[in-house]
């Protein structure tokens, strides 16, 4: 379980996260989701260890997480927005270092890197190194590291940023079938898809501070599980209403190009964006 | 078992780039070597000036083998690549990690020094080089490795070490002892650079050379600058709230 307590990081005068407080029970696959600069990847970083509160606490399974405490550090894997990977090293030599780093004997660390790659599809170019792999597959060699070392928590930083569309959706396996082993996930994504999809629950977080925790099913509801979407002279106009008569009986009364839909957490995420730019 | 780990990667490093390490390390001290040692044929008190000045190109080798072996590559690891975020997240003591790259870059620091003695040898000066100068090329080395640790781990953008070595590495090259006597220079000026780690190092390897000892004083110099940036690379790594 990791437990986040009044978790505050300032830069000089700037906050990037505001008290924090919430919990992530183990097994759970949970979200963090907000705008450009809501402080989620500084939240994953604190969760990292690369950098440190300037307030507050995290407990992972009732112990203080420390650059100091290795045991703690050992349950966790992370997977980063940039591609942090030596370029000069080829696919085996990154999963080695990894392993080692991680005190995994030779053996073992060969045979799950094989067994990953091979997964992934990367094995045939394991001798590569990584300053000649698309970003595509830098970003499944990121993930075959992160499950290399088995860990109990994994923290994923925009994990499928600049897949395609088919290694996304093989990643969403992955991570689900990861996650029915009781493989706790802490994710972060602009793919509102991938968190409807994959989490648990969602917490929405807006200029550091967290806004809500809910299921992506609850914070659908609470906005209106049916959309009209309106095309109009500024552009398409959407409206959510939770009966689905009231949806068309509103359809009826409008001309113009419109479509009844259900609504997505893309939606609620828009709306809420939306709300607090203007 | 972090620290081999580091050293793992120092020798996979070491084991690609074999040829260009080799060669970089050779070039400068070689030119020293023949334009001020063999092309200008001088002699200091009664001696040939090759043999005051090996000794201070050796040491000045093992400074800068050491230190460009880990501060412009940490320096890249850890602005650019990223990839020292690998070592920060994961569960080997960041004590450990010091510590094998301090190991790496003195082994390659002392590397570099073994190569100029190899290619002194055909001039047969009759200098002495025993354990105790591969001892103190060692500890130098260790320092200028935990002065690169220091500078790529304060350094804020990729030019900051380029710019550290034109200004420290270098006037240090030239200046502490190494291609001629610290005791020439005007004091006030002479006492600063007589406590820095290369003029330490260079005398010590020249009154090995000759047949004296190793000074308790030069070591215990040297150990102090190991302990002191030692230090602020365990402060940065520990307490640093933003790497």
């Amino acid at each position: 379980m990791i437990e986040i307590k009044n978790l505050t990081k300032k830069f000089d005068d700037f906050t990037a996260v505001d008290s924090l407080d919430m919990t992530i029970e183990t097994g759970e696959f949970f979200g963090l989701l907000g705008p450009n600069g809501a402080g989620k990847t500084t939240t994953i970083g604190m969760l990292s260890t690369l950098l440190l509160p300037t307030e507050g606490e995290i407990r992972i399974d009732g112990q203080i997480l420390s650059r100091k405490n290795p045991a703690l550090k050992r349950k966790i894997s992370v997977i980063t927005q940039e591609y942090s990977m030596r370029q000069d090293m080829t696919m085996d030599e990154i999963m080695e270092y990894q392993g080692r780093l991680y005190f995994m004997p030779v053996k073992q660390i060969r045979e799950k890197t094989e067994e990953l790659l091979e997964f992934c599809g990367l094995k045939e170019f394991r001798k590569r190194t990584v300053r000649r792999l698309s970003g595509g597959m830098k970003r499944k060699l990121m993930v075959c590291r992160a499950l290399l070392t088995d860990p109990e928590i994994l923290l994923l930083d925009e994990p499928t940023a600049g897949m395609d569309a088919l290694s996304r959706r093989q990643m969403w396996n992955l991570l689900r079938q990861l996650n029915e082993k009781n493989l706790t996930i802490l994710l972060t994504t602009h793919y509102m898809e991938e968190a409807q999809n994959l989490c648990q629950r969602v917490a929405l977080m807006d200029k550091g501070k967290l806004e809500e925790i809910n299921t992506p099913s609850g914070l659908i509801e609470a906005l209106g599980t049916y959309a009209v979407d309106e095309v109009t002279a500024q552009g398409v106009r959407s409206r959510y209403f939770h009966e689905r008569r009231e949806a068309i009986s509103y359809l009826e009364s409008i001309s113009g190009q419109t479509t009844l839909r259900d609504t997505t957490l893309e939606d609620v995420f828009v709306e809420r964006a939306g709300r607090h730019l203007m | 078992m972090g620290i081999i780990t580091i050293l793992w990667e120092k020798w996979r490093e070491f084991r690609r780039d074999f040829y260009k390490i080799t060669l970089a390390a050779m070039v400068a001290p070689l030119m020293y070597l023949i334009v001020f040692g063999m092309g200008i044929k001088t002699i200091s008190n009664g001696e040939p000036y090759l043999n005051f000045l090996i000794p201070g190109v050796v040491a000045l080798t093992t400074m800068n083998g050491s230190f460009n072996a880990i501060a412009q590559n940490l320096n890249v690891q850890r602005l650019y690549e990223k990839a020292f975020d690998q070592v920060m997240i994961s569960p080997t003591p960041l004590w450990q990690f010091i510590v094998g790259q301090v190991i790496g870059g003195s082994l390659r620091g002392l590397y570099a020094g073994c190569i100029i003695l190899l290619l002194t040898i055909p001039i047969g000066t009759g200098l002495v080089f025993n354990g105790v100068s591969f001892l103190i090329m060692f500890l130098n080395g260790a320092v200028f490795s935990i002065i690169g640790v220091v500078v790529s781990f304060y350094a804020k953008s990729h030019t900051d070490v380029p710019r550290f070595s034109n200004y420290v590495i270098m006037p240090m090259a030239y200046l502490c002892n190494t291609f001629f006597s610290t005791e020439q220079m005007p004091s006030g000026i002479r006492q600063v650079v007589g406590v820095l780690p290369l003029s330490q190092t260079s005398g010590m390897l020249r009154n090995i050379a000759v047949g004296g000892n190793a000074d308790a004083k030069g070591i215990a110099i040297l150990a102090a600058y190991l302990i002191g940036f030692g230090g602020m690379a365990f402060w940065f790594l520990y307490k640093k709230k933003n790497l």
